[in-house]
């Protein structure tokens, strides 16, 4: 496995006395982010990726991703990231591994704050992904990191030999459930359908897979637990009877929210919270590209963020050439 | 004069920091890329391959997942890039 790296920097003077001028800032460092690096700089644009703390996005924290084209016998998530990221760095792009916590798209050069350092660039894409959504439901916050987890690759280790609970039913539900089945003695997925979302291929895996059991039509409706999760009281949708599941974890995968709560008020977004953008993914400001899962509610795939990264970047510099 | 040649004066002590890890963990790899590119020393612990560490690190940090990193003795559970600058005395800039 591929261990990560990352380039050696200088922060230059300008940059401190804040006269450093970006002709491109990527906020975010996943698939569409790093795919606009890439680009940018071939383009010979002075960029910044603004990675947070993740580099590689979501595909980081996936064990195998086997649906990206280019590897016929799979790739790990870490491996792939690591790749996306040398392959921007290779041409110039700086990546720096830090959380935006607020921009002002307002004036041109627009300007992006991290928790200590304020950016200036010329354009701005808007590539901040999707994070897991939790479930809302009493116990959750109480335990997250003590049994309630949203990353099986981070937090599957500690459940050898144990019960876990996979609450989801969609690809990434079963594919980290299957994961999970490494580790844990049994992996109980609870949906609150009577069938899966996932894709065929994960389906058949993990009704084959003697570790997994299914719930079916049910929902949790709380977690339980002293100092760490003892179980989840859960409800059946279409009886109404309540019961409770013993387990040592709980894993939620009950979809994404867009990661877009930065851009309230300046950026528009649909009633979801996804950015808006065109398909040359303009948004509402010029100058401001939109890429990846941030502004795709439908599809959330590798291949298709980093195909809208391409083109956010490609807008990029054809707006720069314009504003020349 | 004299003393910028006693090394010790020109870089202070750093603290000790020890983070714990499993191998197929990404805020924990980011976590060391970025310690690495800050020039900070670090000891890693591989907590799938010690089970003893594993179980001080639960006790310790009340965590049941990685990273958890120990910076003289002070817990930060995650790649919690503020706090990590903040104990270490590290500028918000690379």
């Amino acid at each position: 496995m591929l261990d990560f790296k990352l380039a050696p920097q200088e922060s230059d003077a300008h940059e401190k006395a804040g006269e450093r001028i970006y002709d491109l800032i990527v906020i975010g460092g996943g698939p569409a982010g790093l795919t606009a690096a890439i680009y940018a700089c071939r383009a010979r644009l002075d960029t910044l990726v603004l990675a947070g703390a993740l580099p590689g996005g979501q595909p980081a924290n996936t064990d195998m991703v086997e649906n990206y084209p280019g590897f016929p016998q799979g790739v790990t998530g870490a491996d792939l990231a690591q790749l996306f990221q040398d392959q921007a760095e290779r041409f110039g792009a700086r990546i720096e591994l830090d959380n935006v916590m607020s921009v002002d798209f307002s004036s041109r050069p627009f300007s992006v704050s991290t928790y200590g350092v304020t950016y200036k660039g010329r354009t701005v894409i808007v590539a901040t992904g999707a994070n897991p959504r939790r479930l809302g439901v009493p116990g959750e916050d109480k335990f997250y990191g003590r049994g309630v987890s949203a990353c099986a690759t981070c937090d599957g280790f500690f459940y050898q030999d144990r019960t876990v609970v996979v609450v989801g039913g969609g690809d990434s539900a079963i594919a980290e459930g299957l994961f999970l089945t490494k580790f844990a003695r049994e992996v109980i997925v609870i949906h609150r359908r009577d069938e899966l979302r996932a894709t065929k291929i994960f389906q058949e895996q993990a009704f084959a897979n003697p570790k997994m059991r299914f719930v079916w039509d049910t929902v949790v409706e709380e977690i339980l637990g002293d100092e760490t999760v003892t179980g989840v009281r859960v409800r059946n949708v279409k009886t109404g009877a309540e019961s409770v599941i013993e387990t040592d974890g709980v894993f939620i995968y009950v979809g994404m929210e867009p990661a877009t709560e930065i851009f309230a008020g300046q950026l528009e977004l649909n009633e979801q919270g996804y950015v808006i953008a065109d398909r040359r993914q303009r948004t509402n400001i010029p100058g401001v590209f939109a890429a990846g899962d941030v502004q795709d509610p439908y599809y959330r795939q590798i291949v298709i963020a980093a195909g809208t990264g391409a083109v956010a970047a490609m807008e990029v510099e054809k707006f720069l050439a314009e504003q020349e | 004069m004299a003393k910028d040649r006693n090394p010790r004066k020109k870089k202070p002590k750093q603290k000790r920091v020890i983070i714990f890890t499993t191998p197929t963990c990404s805020f924990c790899r980011a976590a060391k890329a970025y310690f690495r590119q800050r020039g900070i020393r670090f000891r890693e612990v591989d907590v799938s391959k010690d089970p003893a560490a594993a179980r001080d690190m639960v006790r310790r940090s009340k965590q049941q997942g990685v990273p958890v990193i120990d910076i003289g003795g002070k817990i930060v559970v995650g790649f919690d890039r503020p706090k990590i600058d903040k104990l270490l005395g590290l500028s918000p800039q690379g």
